[in-house]
This record gives structure tokens, C-alpha cells and sequence, in this order.
């Protein structure tokens, strides 16, 4: 049985080759990325038999701890297709314990599982100090290929499993968004420690921690070892083990119950009312922008883009910040930026809706109201933000005189993208993550045009906009009634690029509407 | 099943076709007087030119043949759905291979055919979803690819196997159809009422579609495709995995609307289901029609059945199945 395990592991390992070119060049790409790390991991092992015991200790310590957090945590957030699910071998009958062990057998079969092998066989260099430490390193490395794979079997069928559910889903999504947002500043403090002086000392206080968690513990055992603490190297080597154990256990009770309940079926929540269609009166283009209020609300793909948008700003602020461009100049920044991807956002809004929007085609709603409804939310909660942003930007920038300029532009690039975005998503969708997929999926038709297309639609909104920030550019340095400038082109040039472009788009979408659907039932 | 097809007796049901052919002249009085010469409920031209639809408007006449079945019922009715040399294809498959096909005001009118026949291909096309490769529909006298806003006013739709909007509640997705449809706010807020009391779902309105069942889902897209009480009703597998309560309920539903001058058009593999609720009927196999015309007229006295897997053929004699009647453990 576990020989027809691995081979239908191996046979879906070989079906991958059988895709599409792209995601042939997707998956080489991958294998070509495992390959090099495990030949950079591997080759810096070795080289650590070289180090001191001190530095290699921390050194694979920490990076040991890392990798196996690392195996719990990415199925956990972004959710793996699981091909390998036990409830798909549920209606054949095989016995609980026999299954688990091969699947669990059947998981060494995988570009991860390949890596953390060599890795653990280059420990065993690292180790070859004394007797004891190349015995331990010797256990260990079957442990630690144990670990992982056991670790990610647990994690991947726990979301599979319990986290599977749709708004259990939506939330893991934002969980996974509040969790990078809780690692930068782990990250900023990081990058804040004076490496040269002070990082091997951070580093070893930090191995010492982790080499009694059950993640680093298999990786610091023969270290102890080799620094001739027997007594904690033995003590590290069992809570190792132990671990191995406990996932085992774990993971056999995960098949246990999976066998036996297919899906679990949260209650379902009550809502009240119509919600924003109680507000929006009975205009069609109300209709459809309460739709997508709504759906900027409770779909979980909006969230990522509505999540992501406040955080740009600072991810491109710190390295210019690191570079040395003054900090008041910075505060220029985050309005056009929040006012560019806000205007973006809808740029595959069509796409997102997936086949849903055969009920747009089959009543005959016009184009125009189609486009003017999507870009109703990004304007209601952009100009209010934009404006408060400026108001709160130009005194940071130290002069208030820019405030005209900053408005302009951000209002301008906001609505010129607005504008833009209308027409690309009527006239170029590209597949998009399905609705009810992990935010963070990749979408199951990869278009060999989308980042091509993304790129347009983000210069082109650059472009658009370029007397605004010619004239804002010519505020800022030169001061005067330029700031005017910028205010009036942003207000008309944009205005002018949003109607043009919920008119023209909406010209697309009711000449395209059918390929709009026929498109949608592709991806 | 080509020679199938060519052996059917051309003669039975067949025809409209000169109606039809006249030009884009004047669609709906054309209609009318085909509609005279015809008998009972449903008038369906059926050209069976299976075999060789490629060139079909070139050779429509000659199969112009039609007899024209116990002619006597006088009373006209106006032809609320025209189809025309309707072919669809997808890269080498041809999905539709020239389909011809009116029917009249007032009918319940059934489209059977086996998995892959062109069904929801041929339904799409009619309510404006998939454009046609050749060919015209016209609902009500409107072509639906000249003038697709006014035709699609006339319809509603029910589509097999695409996405509802269900991030909405029921009673949110009732609201956004309505108001789609260019119903006012009372009037919408009135009919969903109506409508989810009629189907069963009052208790649902509040949920999220995404959280239904299939046949809950199903339910709400049908009364969103009627909540604007269009002339014609185009459901594509309206019953599919409905429970048999709801479901006679909603034939109930349907035929009121029928009786009281609504025209439906549905489309299923349940041959007992057409056969008990539909009067008119359509045979599609391979995307071309190989019978059509009232239900008593297809049938020819047997079950809607047996008719359908004459017509259809590919029943298989299960011959060295044996092993199946010793059982393993």
C-alpha cells in the first residue's frame, strides 16, 4: 500500500511536467529555486565545520528553528492545495494507521521534503567534532526530516480540514495580513541591530532560547554535544524526539477523524436588512455600487487589496528613509501612493467577479452604469481619505502652502486611475483568484498577460496624471500659484480621464459583454 | 445516428420554415401567419437536416416539405421566440450545428437531450450570454444580437452552472436583480416577499447565498429570474438537484404563469419531469434538433423515454459485465 502511495506521489509529481508551458517555467522556476537554496544551505553547513562551535551552534540553530516554523506556518496561512488529502482515500477502505504511514511516507516525495533532506545530511558535516555530537547529528537527521514533513502533513490537513470553511477561510486570510504586519516590525527591529558589533551576541541569545523548543531542539542537540554539554545534549535529543512523537500522534488523529467527517458545517450567520442597498436607492448604478460596497466588505480578496494599500506607503518610506532622503520630503509620499492603488484596485474588478456576472449581461444593464457603479466605493472612501491625508501630510512636509498641490494630485491620480481601471477591467480582465479561494491562492488559470497588463495600467495611470505632478513638482520647489495648477489639472484633467474612461469602458463592456462571460468561464 | 437521423420521418412536426425565411422583414407578423397555419399550443420547426447543417439557409426550402398535422385550431398566437441557424462552435467542436426552433406564446416547452447535446449552449445563446457563430434569435420580435437590451428586457434567465453574486443575503440578491431589471424599490421589496414565500426560503432571506445548499441556490436564481415578470422564461435546468416539494411547487408557479399568458423555455435530462409538466417539446442531440413539436406528437404514443432513446440512440447492450454479479469479499 505505501508503494502505491509513493507511486501515485511520484505520478503527480510527473503530471505536473504535462501543464501548461507557463506553469512549466513556474515549476522549473521552483525547482531551480529549491535546488539553489539547498545547495546554498547545504554548501554553508559544511563550511560551519570549519566555524567555531559557538558561531555554527547559533548559526544552525536558529536557522533549523526557522525552517520548521516554517513548515507549520505557510500551510497554515496561505493554505496548500492538498493533493494528498486523507479524505480522498476515505471510501477505500484502507486502515487508519496504514494510510496515515503513507501518506506520511508518501510526503517525502516533494521538492520540500528533497531539500530538508540534504539539509539534514549537511548537519551531519557541521557535527563530526566528537563521538557523541556525529551520533546525535546521526539521529538527528532522520528526526528532522521527520519533523518537517510531519509538521507540514498536521499543518496542511488542519487547514484543510478545520480552517476549510468559508468564513473560517476569509478570516486565516486577514490573519495572514495582520501576522506580516506583526513580523515588520519584528523585521525593522532586526535590521535596527548593529549587526557587525552586536550579531553573533543576538544570535546566540537567541539560539540559546530556541534549542529547548521542540523546533530548534533536534538542531542544537549534537551542538550541546559538541561543546561537551552531555547532560542537556541527551535532554535536547529527547525533547526532539518526543516532538516526533507527539506529530505522529497528532497526525494519526487527524486521519482518524477526517475519515470519518468530511466537512464541517459552520453555522450560518445572520444578516439584517439590505445593508448598503438599503441606502442606495433604486438606481442601477446604486445597485451595483452597494454590490460592491458590500463585497469590498465581506470578500476576503478585498480585504488583501484594501489591507494592502496603507501599507505601501511605508514599505517604499523606509528604504528611501534608509538612503537618506530627509524625512519631511517623505511626507509627501503616502497621499499619491494611497491615491494610485486605490485607483488601481479595480483595475481586474470584472475578473473578480467571476461568472457571477452573467446576471449584469443577461439584464441588459448598461455598461456605463456598470463602470460608474464599481467606481463609486473607491471614490467615496478615497476623496474623504486623500483629503484628510493631505490635510495632515502638507504640515508634516513642514509647509502648508503645498496642501493645493498635494490635493491635486492625489484627487487627480485618483481619478484618472479610476478612469483607467474602468476601462482595462472591461477590456482586458485576467484571471483573478475565484471568489471563495484563499485570498493569497494563486489564481487557477495563470494568464500569461497579467503582470503585462499590470504594469500598463499602472504606468499608464503615471502618464495620466503627469502634467498634475509636473505642476504639484513645480509647487513644491517653486512655491507660487503652481499649487493652483496642480489643484485645477488634477480636479479637470482627472475628472475629465474618469468620465472619458466610464464611458469608453462601458462602451467595451456592452459591445464585449459575452467574451466578458465566456472569459469568466475560462478561469 | 446520422442514418438515425435521416430516417425519422421528415414529415411529422417539421416546419415554419417559410416563415422564418422571410427576411428580417417584418419578424413578428411573419410569425403570426406561420402561427395560423399551425395546430395546438406550440408551433416548432424542426428542419432534420442533422446530417448537413453547415449551409442550412441554401437548403431550408427544399425541406419545406411540411405536413402539417389535424390543422384545424384557429386561434393565433403570437411566436415569442424565433431561433434561426443557430451554430456554436468551439475550436474544432461544433456545439450547435444549426438549430432551428419557434415557440409560441403560452407554451411550456421542454429541450431534452443527453449530457454534452448543446442545451445550455443553445439557451445561452438565446438570452444573450454566448455569441452565436451564425445565425438569429429573436424573442418578442427583437433580435437578441442586434438589439440585446431591448430583447433581454423580455427575459428571464436562469443559467445552469455560473456563479451567483453570494456575498449577498438572499433578500440582498433578490433586490439587486429586481433593481437590475429596473423594478423600483417597493415593487422589488413586494416580490421577493412574494416570491421566497412562494419558493420556500423565507427563512433563508437573511443568509448568505454562499452559505444555501444546491438547491437552495437554485431556488433563489429562479425567482430573481422571474421577479421582473418578463414574457419568456428561459430556465436551463431549472429542477437540478431541487427537492420534489419545492419542485412542485415551483411547477405550480410556472404553470399559472404559463396559463396566464407566460411563455417558459426549459431544459433538462428528466425526461418524466418534461413529459408530465412541459406541451411542447424539443429533442436535441449532437447540437442539431431531431425531433420537435407538441409533446403528443414526439412521443408518438410511447413514453418521452423511449422516444428520446430512439431518437438519441447509443443505448449499449452491457455485455461482459459479469464479474460485477460476483462480488469481491
Amino acid at each position: 500500500m505505501v508503494a502505491q502511495l509513493l507511486r501515485l506521489k511520484l505520478r503527480l509529481l510527473g503530471n505536473a511536467f504535462k501543464r501548461s508551458p507557463w506553469q512549466l517555467v513556474g515549476l522549473v522556476i521552483g525547482l531551480l529555486y529549491g535546488f539553489g537554496i539547498s545547495i546554498a544551505v547545504v554548501s554553508s553547513l559544511i563550511g560551519l565545520r570549519l566555524a567555531s562551535t559557538q558561531l555554527a551552534t547559533s548559526a544552525v540553530t536558529v536557522f533549523g528553528s526557522i525552517l520548521v516554523i516554517g513548515f507549520i506556518l505557510v500551510p497554515l496561512t496561505f493554505g496548500v492545495e492538498d493533493v494528498m488529502d486523507p479524505r480522498r482515500f476515505s471510501l477505500f477502505g484502507i486502515a487508519n494507521d496504514r494510510l496515515a504511514g503513507g501518506l506520511a511516507i508518501a510526503a517525502l516525495i516533494s521538492i520540500p521534503s528533497l531539500v530538508v533532506a540534504f539539509i539534514a545530511l549537511a548537519q551531519i558535516v557541521t557535527w563530526s567534532r566528537t563521538p557523541l555530537s556525529v551520533i546525535l547529528s546521526l539521529i538527528g537527521a532522520p528526526v528532522i526530516v521527520a519533523t518537517c514533513v510531519l509538521c507540514a502533513r498536521v499543518a496542511t490537513s488542519i487547514a484543510a480540514f478545520l480552517l476549510a470553511s468559508r468564513r473560517s477561510r476569509d478570516t486565516t486570510g486577514v490573519l495572514g495580513i495582520v501576522l506580516l504586519l506583526a513580523v515588520a516590525p519584528l523585521f525593522l527591529l532586526l535590521l535596527n541591530v548593529d549587526w557587525q558589533r552586536d550579531g553573533i551576541t543576538v544570535l546566540d541569545r537567541i539560539a540559546s532560547f530556541a534549542g529547548w523548543t521542540p523546533f530548534g531542539a533536534v538542531w542544537d542537540a549534537p551542538a550541546d554535544a559538541a561543546a561537551g554539554l552531555i547532560g542537556s545534549a541527551l535532554l535536547k535529543e529527547l525533547v526532539a524526539l518526543a516532538f516526533v512523537g507527539l506529530l505522529w500522534l497528532v497526525w494519526q488523529y487527524l486521519v482518524h477523524t477526517m475519515m470519518v467527517t468530511q466537512q464541517r458545517q459552520p453555522a450560518a450567520k445572520n444578516y439584517h436588512g439590505l445593508g448598503f442597498f438599503a441606502i442606495s436607492g433604486h438606481s442601477k448604478a446604486g445597485a451595483i455600487a452597494a454590490r460592491s460596497f458590500t463585497y469590498w466588505m465581506r470578500d476576503a480578496r478585498y480585504h488583501v487589496s484594501l489591507l494592502i494599500i496603507p501599507i505601501v506607503p511605508f514599505l517604499l518610506m523606509v528604504p528611501l528613509m534608509v538612503a537618506g532622503v530627509p524625512t519631511n520630503a517623505l511626507a509627501l509620499l503616502p497621499v499619491p501612493i494611497v491615491a494610485v492603488f486605490l485607483g488601481w484596485s479595480i483595475h481586474n474588478d470584472v475578473a473578480y467577479d467571476s461568472t457571477a456576472i452573467w446576471l449584469h449581461i443577461a439584464t441588459g444593464v448598461r455598461g456605463r452604469l456598470d463602470r460608474l457603479g464599481r467606481v463609486i466605493p473607491p471614490l467615496v472612501v478615497g476623496v474623504p481619505l486623500l483629503v484628510v491625508g493631505a490635510l495632515i501630510c502638507a504640515p508634516l512636509y513642514g509647509d502648508e502652502s503645498v496642501l493645493p498641490a498635494l490635493l491635486g494630485v492625489g484627487l487627480g491620480v485618483l481619478f484618472s486611475a479610476l478612469g483607467f481601471s474602468s476601462v482595462m477591467s472591461a477590456r482586458f480582465p485576467y484571471p483573478a483568484v475565484r471568489p471563495g479561494d484563499s485570498p493569497f491562492a494563486q489564481p487557477q488559470a495563470a494568464g500569461t498577460a497579467t503582470s503585462f497588463i499590470q504594469s500598463i495600467s499602472f504606468t499608464a495611470t503615471f502618464l495620466l496624471a503627469a502634467p498634475t505632478f509636473y505642476f504639484a513638482f513645480r509647487a513644491v520647489v517653486d512655491g507660487d500659484d503652481w499649487g493652483l495648477a496642480a489643484l485645477a489639472s488634477g480636479l479637470v484633467l482627472g475628472g475629465g480621464f474618469l468620465a472619458l474612461g466610464i464611458l469608453w469602458g462601458g462602451h467595451i463592456f456592452d459591445r464585449r459583454s459575452p467574451e466578458i462571460l465566456a472569459f469568466s468561464v475560462r478561469n | 445516428m446520422k442514418a438515425k437521423t435521416a430516417s425519422t420521418p421528415r414529415a411529422t412536426s417539421a416546419k415554419a420554415a417559410p416563415a422564418a425565411k422571410t427576411p428580417a422583414a417584418k419578424a413578428a407578423p411573419a410569425a403570426k401567419t406561420t402561427a395560423t397555419k399551425s395546430p395546438s399550443t406550440s408551433r416548432t420547426a424542426a428542419p432534420k437536416t442533422t446530417p448537413a447543417p453547415r449551409k442550412t439557409p441554401a437548403r431550408r426550402p427544399s425541406k419545406t416539405t411540411a405536413v402539417t398535422e389535424q390543422a384545424v385550431t384557429p386561434e393565433p398566437r403570437e411566436v415569442v421566440l424565433v431561433i434561426e441557424g443557430l451554430v456554436k462552435r468551439f475550436g474544432e467542436t461544433t456545439a450547435v450545428a444549426g438549430i432551428d426552433l419557434s415557440v409560441s406564446a403560452g407554451s411550456f416547452f421542454g429541450v431534452v437531450g443527453p449530457n454534452g447535446a448543446g442545451k445550455t449552449t443553445t439557451l445561452s445563446m438565446v438570452t444573450g450570454l454566448l455569441r452565436p457563430d451564425a445565425g438569429m434569435v429573436r424573442v418578442h420580435g427583437i433580435d437578441v444580437w442586434k438589439d440585446p437590451v431591448a430583447a433581454k428586457r423580455a427575459m428571464g434567465v436562469l443559467p445552469d452552472r455560473l456563479r451567483l453574486f453570494d456575498r449577498l443575503t438572499g433578500s440582498q440578491l433578490l433586490f439587486y436583480s429586481g433593481t437590475l431589471r429596473g423594478l423600483d424599490r417597493e415593487t422589488t421589496l413586494a416580490r421577493s416577499a412574494d416570491l421566497a414565500a412562494a419558493f420556500g426560503f423565507t427563512d433563508a432571506l437573511n443568509r448568505l447565498v454562499t452559505d444555501y445548499s444546491a438547491g437552495m441556490s437554485k431556488k433563489i436564481a429562479l425567482a430573481a429570474a422571474m421577479i421582473h415578470s418578463p414574457r419568456l422564461l428561459v430556465l436551463d435546468e431549472p429542477f437540478e438537484s431541487v427537492d420534489p416539494v419545492s419542485a412542485a411547487n415551483v411547477t405550480e408557479i410556472l404553470r399559472n404563469y404559463v396559463a396566464a399568458g407566460g411563455t417558459v423555455v426549459l431544459s433538462s435530462h428528466s425526461m418524466d419531469l418534461i413529459q408530465r409538466i412541459c406541451d411542447s417539446v424539443a429533442v436535441v442531440v449532437n447540437g442539431a434538433i431531431l425531433d420537435a413539436g407538441t409533446m403528443e406528437s414526439v412521443r408518438r404514443g410511447k413514453t418521452l423515454e423511449e422516444r428520446f432513446v430512439e431518437l438519441a440512440g447509443g443505448r449499449t447492450n452491457p455485455e461482459g459485465m459479469e464479474w460485477l454479479h460476483s462480488f469481491s469479499d
